[in-house]
C-alpha cells in the first residue's frame, strides 16, 4: 500500500495588529487522487461488526431481525481479501464469526458462511460495551493490518458495567482501530456512543427505525473500504514559547483534537486524523498564541504537516506554512478571513446545539431557548441547511418576531438526531473575500 | 578618503597611480564601486541566535524571518557615501543604491544611483537592485571612455530600463522602479525617471535647491495649480507615478537630465521619497545636514536616514551624498 500525497492549503489573514499574539488559520488537507478511480489494496484492511444482542434487542423482535439483515448487507460489502469478523455483544462479547474468534479472509464463500452464522444471533443478557471493544481489539490484534475499522450497533444504555469501565476500554482501543457507532431506536445514550466515536475517530448516528439499518451499514462499509492510508497524523510545529490554543477538525464534522496531542518535542506534536481515502478533503482550524514581533516582522507561526508512520519511521506527505506579519496598517490587520470566520461560526453552532439540548434535559427552558435561538441564526447565516432542518423539528421559530421556542412535544428520535448531527458542518465557499 | 595620493594594488601590492582605474601589473580593477546588496543570509537568527534556519529563511526555534541583507546597508567611499534602510513600516527594503568613484579622461568622478522599486509592481526589490547595478556599470564604462556626463547618464538609465523590462514574465507582472543617477566631477550632472530626487546643498543653505522634477501626479497637479506642494506631498494621489522603468512603462521620451557647474563647494543629495516625504524643501534638508558634513559624508547620510526614521519611517529610506568638487 502506498501512501498518497496530501495537499495542504492555508487560509488566514496573515496580518496582525501591533502586539497581537493570536494567529488563526484554516488548513485544508486533501489527499491526492480520485475516490472513484482508485481501489485501495484489500491487504492490510480489517473489519469487525459488533452487533448488540442484549435482551432488549428482542423488543420488538424486528430489531434483531433487521440488525441481522443489516449485518448481512455489510458483510456483502466487504471486498475480497479483507480480514473480518462479527462479534455478538451483551454483558459479554462472543465471537459469532469466525466461530472460534480471530479474523477470516473475505471471499464470496466465506461471506456466505459468515451470513449463515448470523442465524445464531439471539437476544439475551445485558449491555457492557467496554467488553465488546476489548474483544474487538484482541481480535484485530491476531493480525497486523494497518487499516482497522469496526461498526458498533447498540439499542440500549451501557448498564452492564460502570462508566469508568467503558472509559478505560475506550482508552485501551484508542489508536488501534477506528469505530463508527450506531444507535437503533431511542433507548440509548448519545453521549456514551459519542465518547467512543470521538476517541476512535469514527462517526455516531441514530437509526430510529430498524428498517434503515441495512442501507446505513452498507454506506459505512463502503466508506471504510475506500480508506487507503491509516494513522495519518497532523503534525504541528510552533515557535518556541508559542502556545497552541486549539487544533480542531472543522469539516466535515467538528472534532476537537487539542487534548489528543502526542508531544514529540516542546515545539512539535502530532494530532490523530485516522484513515484517509483517496481524494478525501478535511478542514482544520489551528489557533496559536505567539510572542508578538515588531512591526514589519514576518514570523512562521506554525507549520502543519501530514505525517504517516512507516516501518522506516515517520514520512511527511504534505506540508503548509502559517505565516504572520505585524503591521499598523489597519486595512490589512482588520481584514477578516472568511474561512476562519465561517468555521468559528460552525463550531459555535455545534456548541450551541449541544448546550441547548443539555439545558433542555435539565428543564432549563430559558438557557435552552437562548442557545437554540443562537443555533438557528448561525445555521441560517452559514447556509447549513441540514442542521437548520434538524433544528426545526425541535424548536418553533415565530416567522414574525424570529423568537425561538422549544416545541411542546419533541420526538426523542428528532432530538437524538439533532444531537448526533450537531457537529456536522458545511464547507466554506472558497473564493476571494 | 579617496584622492590622487599614491596607493597600492590590493591584489599584487604594486604601487599604482591614484588616477589609474586598473593595476598596470595585474590588471585588477582599482576604482571603488559598491551596490547595496547587503550581506548574504545570516548564519544565525537575528532574534534568538539559533543556528537552525529553514530554506526560506525562518528560524526553526522562534519562527522569526531573517532580515534581508538589504534591510540596512551603509556604503562609504569617502568622496561619496550612502545609507539605505527598510524603515519602520515595510516588510523589506525595495530601495537600492549603487556607488562608485572612478577616473575619467577629465579627472576623478563620483557616481551614484538610487532606485526605489514600485511597491505595487511585481518583485520591486529585485527591480531596483538590478536597475542600480546596471546603471552604475554602464555609467562607469561610458565615462571612462570619455562620454560626456549627461550622455553617459542617459545611456545608463536606458540600459537600466532594459534590464528591468527584461525581468517581466508578462505584461501583468512587470517589475518597476524609479531611478535617479548622478555624476559629480568638474560639474554636477543628474538624470532621473520617477520621483526619486536630487538636491544641491551648497555651503550657503539659502542657495540649496531641488534639481529634479518628479514624474508624479502630484507634480502635474501642482503645475496645474490644483494642489499646493504640501498637499501634493500629503495626498496619496500625489505619489502616483507618471513614469518609471519597466516593461509596462511608456518610454517615448528620453529620461530627464540636468547639469550645472556649481559656483562653489557643496554636497549633492540623491534620495528616495522615504526621506523627502518628511522634508521636501531643499533649504530644510540643508538645515538637517550636520556641520562639516563634507568631512564625513557617511555620518551625514546616516543622520538624514535617522531623521526619516524618527519621523515614522513610513517608507524605505535612501540617502546618498557626494561632495563637490570631487577629489
Amino acid at each position: 500500500m502506498s501512501a498518497p500525497d496530501f495537499s495542504v492549503e492555508i487560509f488566514h489573514n496573515e496580518f496582525l495588529p501591533a502586539g497581537a499574539r493570536e494567529v488563526n488559520a484554516i488548513v485544508t488537507v486533501t489527499s491526492a487522487g480520485d475516490v472513484a478511480s482508485e481501489q485501495p489494496a484489500a491487504a492490510g484492511a480489517a473489519e469487525i461488526i459488533i452487533v448488540d444482542c442484549s435482551g432488549s434487542m428482542a423488543a420488538p423482535i424486528t430489531k434483531l431481525i433487521q440488525a441481522r439483515e443489516a449485518t448481512a448487507v455489510a458483510i456483502d460489502a466487504i471486498r475480497d481479501g479483507v480480514a473480518f469478523a462479527v462479534i455478538a455483544g451483551s454483558h459479554v462479547a462472543a465471537p459469532l464469526f469466525p466461530p472460534r474468534g480471530g479474523l477470516a479472509i473475505s471471499s464470496a464463500a466465506v461471506r456466505e458462511e459468515a451470513k449463515r452464522e448470523l442465524r445464531r444471533l439471539r437476544a439475551n443478557g445485558g449491555t457492557a460495551i467496554g467488553q465488546w471493544l476489548q474483544v474487538a481489539r484482541r481480535q484485530f490484534e491476531t493480525r497486523d493490518d494497518s487499516l482497522r475499522h469496526a461498526i458498533l450497533l447498540t439499542d440500549g444504555r451501557n448498564e452492564g458495567e460502570s462508566a469508568h469501565d467503558l472509559a478505560a476500554a475506550i482508552a485501551w482501543c484508542e489508536g488501534v482501530f477506528r469505530c463508527d457507532c450506531r444507535g437503533v431506536g431511542t433507548d440509548w445514550k448519545v453521549d456514551e456512543l459519542r465518547k467512543i466515536s470521538t476517541a476512535l475517530l469514527g462517526t455516531v448516528d441514530i437509526v430510529p427505525d430498524p428498517a434503515g439499518l441495512a442501507a446505513d451499514f452498507e454506506a459505512m462499509m463502503h466508506a471504510s473500504m475506500a480508506k487507503q492510508v491509516a494513522d495519518v497524523a497532523l503534525q504541528v510545529w510552533t515557535p518556541q514559547h508559542a502556545k497552541i490554543r486549539f487544533v480542531k477538525q472543522v469539516a466535515p464534522t467538528v472534532e476537537d483534537l487539542t487534548a489528543r496531542r502526542t508531544q514529540l518535542t516542546p515545539q512539535k506534536g502530532d494530532y490523530p486524523t485516522g484513515a484517509w481515502a483517496a481524494g478525501e478533503s478535511r478542514d482544520y482550524h489551528v489557533c496559536v498564541d505567539v510572542q508578538p514581533a515588531g512591526l514589519g516582522q514576518e514570523m512562521l507561526a506554525a507549520r502543519v504537516s501530514l505525517v504517516y508512520g512507516t516501518p522506516e519511521g515517520p514520512q511527511a506527505l504534505g506540508q503548509g506554512q502559517i505565516k504572520t506579519t505585524w503591521t499598523d496598517d489597519e486595512a490589512l490587520s482588520t481584514k477578516i478571513s472568511r474561512e476562519v470566520a465561517h468555521y468559528t461560526g460552525q463550531v459555535e453552532l455545534a456548541q450551541a446545539i449541544q448546550d441547548g439540548l443539555e439545558a433542555r434535559k435539565h428543564g432549563d427552558v430559558v438557557t435552552a431557548e437562548a442557545a437554540l435561538s443562537r443555533a438557528v441564526a448561525l445555521a441560517r447565516e452559514s447556509g447549513n441547511a441540514d442542521t437548520a432542518g434538524l433544528l426545526a423539528k425541535v424548536v418553533d421559530v415565530d416567522p414574525a418576531t424570529g423568537v425561538v421556542r422549544l416545541k411542546a412535544k419533541v420526538a426523542d428520535a428528532d432530538e437524538m438526531k439533532l444531537d448526533t448531527q450537531s457537529s456536522k458542518t458545511v464547507r466554506v465557499k472558497k473564493g476571494p473575500s | 578618503m579617496m584622492g590622487t595620493s599614491a596607493r597600492t594594488c590590493p591584489e599584487c601590492a604594486t604601487n599604482v597611480s591614484g588616477t589609474d582605474n586598473f593595476c598596470e601589473r595585474c590588471g585588477r580593477e582599482l576604482s571603488l564601486s559598491e551596490v547595496s546588496v547587503g550581506s548574504s543570509a545570516a548564519a544565525a537568527c537575528h532574534n534568538c541566535g539559533s543556528p537552525a534556519m529553514t530554506a526560506d529563511g525562518f528560524c526553526e526555534t522562534c519562527g522569526h524571518k531573517a532580515p534581508s541583507g538589504r534591510d540596512h546597508v551603509e556604503i562609504d567611499l569617502g568622496a561619496l557615501a550612502g545609507v539605505t534602510d527598510r524603515g519602520r513600516r515595510h516588510g523589506r527594503n525595495e530601495d537600492a543604491m549603487a556607488l562608485a568613484v572612478t577616473q575619467t579622461p577629465r579627472g576623478p568622478a563620483a557616481l551614484a544611483v538610487v532606485c526605489d522599486g514600485v511597491s505595487t509592481s511585481h518583485r520591486p526589490d529585485d527591480a531596483s537592485l538590478a536597475a542600480a547595478e546596471t546603471a552604475l556599470r554602464v555609467l562607469t564604462a561610458e565615462l571612462r571612455t570619455g562620454t560626456p556626463a549627461a550622455d553617459a547618464l542617459t545611456s545608463a538609465t536606458v540600459a537600466a530600463h532594459k534590464t528591468v523590462s527584461d525581468m517581466a514574465a508578462g505584461s501583468e507582472d512587470a517589475p518597476a522602479t524609479t531611478i535617479v543617477c548622478a555624476c559629480v566631477a568638474d560639474a554636477v550632472a543628474v538624470c532621473w525617471v520617477g520621483d526619486s530626487r536630487a538636491y544641491w546643498l551648497p555651503a550657503d543653505h539659502s542657495d540649496a535647491r531641488l534639481l529634479t522634477r518628479d514624474d508624479s501626479l502630484g507634480e502635474v497637479l501642482v503645475a496645474a495649480g490644483a494642489l499646493t506642494e504640501t498637499e501634493a506631498v500629503e495626498s496619496p494621489e500625489g505619489h502616483v507615478l507618471t513614469r518609471w522603468l519597466g516593461a509596462d512603462a511608456e518610454q517615448a521620451e528620453p529620461p530627464h537630465t540636468t547639469s550645472f557647474e556649481p559656483a562653489g563647494p557643496g554636497v549633492l543629495l540623491l534620495c528616495s521619497d522615504g526621506l523627502w516625504n518628511y522634508e521636501p524643501s531643499a533649504a530644510g534638508l540643508a538645515a538637517l545636514m550636520p556641520d562639516a558634513a563634507v568631512e564625513n559624508l557617511a555620518a551625514a547620510a546616516a543622520s538624514l536616514v535617522e531623521f526619516a526614521l524618527d519621523r515614522g519611517g513610513e517608507d524605505n529610506i535612501t540617502a546618498v551624498l557626494a561632495s563637490f568638487p570631487c577629489q
